[in-house]
């Protein structure tokens, strides 16, 4: 069966799953669960071949190189483990039947969108895939309704489709750059294709295009000044989802800019393209750094996190090779230390009933696993040694260094700096202190934190060395970005 | 030929220009439903009209989605929204009508400006209209970003689409048909979620007023 079918299939089967059974069971989650790593074999499968020099394809339509292999593994690493952590395996979770079910079809299509975006070779479709990863994410937001879930939902629906319908018009202005130069074809909207009519397009047309575009992925990957619906969807959305949306749903989002910034550099030239997003990056990074200091809600803190990342990894990208590298290693890591905290997040919530920091105390001596992992996590994510972050945010500081830009890179430091001390305040806060009355001491579902711990693992391992499959994943990504 | 052809087809992009900018000074969503039914025939109108005349078969199918779709199907779904909240009327936007008015006259002109790359690059006799229809992309953010009630953003957002339809249109005589299909699922999917929060919007808040959406601001 080809690689693609065996990445593609599970998702889809699992939400129809969901679909015919009803009322739900529990055997569904699980069925969801064991196709999920099938999935997730897959991905490691098109990893391996491109390892291995090779280019999967299958007809015009899809088409795997080392660019869609690593988001390929990342969102079905975090689709796996939102299936197993998800609403509707374990016994008490929270939710009752209906929401279970919901959320399996919704968060299996979703997942499923995700897959299709970063595997399709056709920039149109791709656009088809984010687009509808808004609507299946969207509905999933307010499973437990509340005022606030509804009007979170609502800013990410219509901020997210406005957004995302002016990657369409820069898309459509592509096209015509195509058009007018080589005459319609079926093939025209193929990024193979466009990337190897690059060089003849229309710089000053591909300008505008690339903007809207930049704009409009943008939005969807929480790039400020556009990030507004990104704190309220990503804290409100149930535990497994917010893990999916900061985990992946930014790095797919970014994925379709990285696509478009490899033809958009040829056409209008290396520093003009890279300027762009150095800007935005810059600007995110700013926005998200200095806003953690103002946080009273863990998973508002978390969200705007991602927003510090997400300008982080847009500053790599316009670094050079180096910088791709650089970020694609930063875009892994945060995938699997943002998945992992949004879900202990979920943990704490469930046990002390409320998001706000100032309800939270004594963490440690609450759900001391949990608690160590969060700890750990957040130690991770603000970029301290011996976790990945440190390495690849060290990665980019080099390649910023290579690439001559000491004040951008200055910018960086100062602002990882602000965000730092930022989260140690109130990382400390919740994690000592004595325990809220009426919270009851000891870990829930135990064999939950197992994939949780794992995920830690894999931080520690990428903060001690880069794996050489790894390496050179990287390497051919910087290779096709940045030539 | 060619000047019939090119005639026409800024003759109808200007007038989905002008149903978008009906928005801008007319209250009430009833009105602005009919715009956008108008708006939408308009557009099947342009479509028929490349057909026509570029010879192009698919685009006569991209016309009749265009009517049965965008024509017909959503403005009756957005009626029966809009009669549950009749009491719900656009009085007091972020941005009076004066204003709304030089601002939409302004993006129109950049509209114009940032479009001329793009019109000097095209050899379609169909050029001309597509500053008219990035101004429309333009003036359709614009009144998602500056009206109050949820229903309006939702017929904002279906101009904004409308503008870019109508920019594939007259700028590459239409995306490849099966991705135009990708297109028109996505846009009708992304309606009904919309009309669904709608309905949860009111249920909750008792108002579709998206100023009383305040919950989550920091």
């Amino acid at each position: 069966m080809s690689p693609f079918a065996l990445l593609l299939a599970p998702s889809l089967v699992s939400a129809l799953l969901a679909l015919v059974v009803r009322p739900y069971r529990r055997v569904v989650g699980w069925a969801n669960g064991v196709l999920s790593l099938l999935a997730f074999s897959a991905a490691i499968h098109l990893w391996a071949r491109v390892l291995a020099g090779d280019t999967p394809v299958a007809g015009d339509l899809l088409r795997a190189d080392a660019l869609s292999a690593l988001l390929a593994l990342c969102v079905s690493g975090v689709a796996a483990l939102a299936a197993w952590l998800g609403p509707g395996v374990g016994a008490d979770d929270g939710y009752d039947r209906g929401q279970a079910r919901t959320f399996r079809i919704f968060a299996n299509l979703f997942a499923f969108t995700m897959l299709f975006a970063v595997t399709t070779d056709n920039v149109g479709f791709m656009w088809v895939a984010i687009e509808a990863t808004t609507i299946t994410s969207a509905v999933l937001i307010p499973l437990h309704a509340s005022r606030a879930s509804v009007e979170a939902s609502w800013k990410y629906i219509l901020i997210g489709s406005v957004g995302i319908a002016l990657a369409f018009a820069g898309t459509v202005i592509a096209y015509f750059d195509f058009v007018a130069m080589a005459g319609r074809d079926h093939l025209s909207l193929n990024w193979t294709v466009l990337r190897d009519a690059a060089p003849a397009l229309d710089p000053q047309v591909m300008q505008l295009a690339f903007v809207f575009i930049l704009i409009g992925y943008g939005t969807k990957a929480g790039l400020a000044p556009m990030h507004t619906w990104l704190p309220d969807a990503h804290s409100e959305a149930p535990a497994a989802l917010s893990a999916m949306m900061s985990g992946v749903l930014l790095a797919v989002a970014l994925y379709a800019v990285v696509r478009w910034q490899a033809v958009a550099q040829v056409t209008i030239g290396r520093g003009l393209a890279e300027g762009f997003v150095a800007m935005l990056g810059l600007l995110s990074l700013a926005i998200g750094a200095l806003s953690l200091w103002s946080q009273r809600n863990y998973k508002r803190l978390l969200a705007y996190s991602s927003i510090e990342h997400t300008g982080l990894v847009c500053v790599g990208l316009a670094l050079g090779p180096l910088g791709v590298f650089a970020a694609m290693l930063h875009l892994l890591n945060h995938s699997v230390a943002k998945s992992m905290m949004f879900l202990l997040a979920g943990r704490v919530l469930h046990r002390y009933r409320t998001a706000e920091i100032s309800g939270v105390s004594g963490l440690l001596r609450v759900m001391p696993w949990t608690g160590g992992l969060f700890a750990a996590g957040m130690l991770a994510v603000i970029g301290l040694p011996p976790f990945g972050m440190f390495v690849s945010e060290f990665a980019l500081v080099r390649a910023g260094f290579a690439a001559g830009r000491p004040v951008v890179i200055g910018l960086v430091l100062a602002l990882l700096a602000i965000g730092f001390v930022g989260v140690i305040a109130h990382l400390n806060r919740m994690l000592y202190g004595p325990v809220p009355a009426g919270v009851s001491v000891g870990e829930g579902s135990r064999w939950a934190l197992v994939p949780l711990a794992g995920c830690a693992a894999v931080l520690m391992v990428l903060g001690l060395t880069v794996p050489a499959p790894i390496e050179t994943l990287l390497v051919r990504i910087a290779e096709i970005v940045a030539p | 030929m060619e000047t019939v052809f090119a005639r026409l087809v800024v003759l109808e992009s200007s007038l989905a220009l002008l149903f978008g900018l009906g928005m801008l000074w007319r209250r009430g969503v009833p009105a602005y439903i009919s715009a956008f039914r108008w708006q939408s025939l308009v557009l099947a109108a342009v479509a028929a009209t490349v057909a026509h005349f570029g010879r192009d078969r698919e685009l006569y199918l991209v016309a009749a989605l265009l009517v049965v779709v965008k024509g017909v199907a959503i403005p009756w779904l957005l009626r029966g929204t809009e009669r549950r909240f009749a009491s719900e009327r656009e009085l007091a936007p972020y941005v009076n009508t004066a204003t709304s008015l030089v601002v939409a006259s302004l993006l129109v002109l950049f509209a114009y400006a940032i479009m001329r790359p793009v019109v000097a690059a095209s050899h379609l006799p169909t050029r001309t209209g597509l500053p008219l229809a990035m101004g429309l992309v333009l003036v359709s953010l614009f009144v998602v970003t500056s009206r109050k009630k949820a229903l309006t953003q939702v017929v904002g957002f279906l101009m904004l689409e409308n503008g870019i339809a109508l920019l594939a249109i007259l700028g590459a005589y239409g995306v490849p048909f099966i991705v135009e299909l990708g297109v028109f699922l996505d846009a009708l999917m992304g309606f009904l979620v919309m009309q669904i929060f709608v309905y949860r919007i009111h249920e909750t808040f008792d108002t579709i007023d998206v100023d009383q959406l305040d919950r989550l601001r920091h």
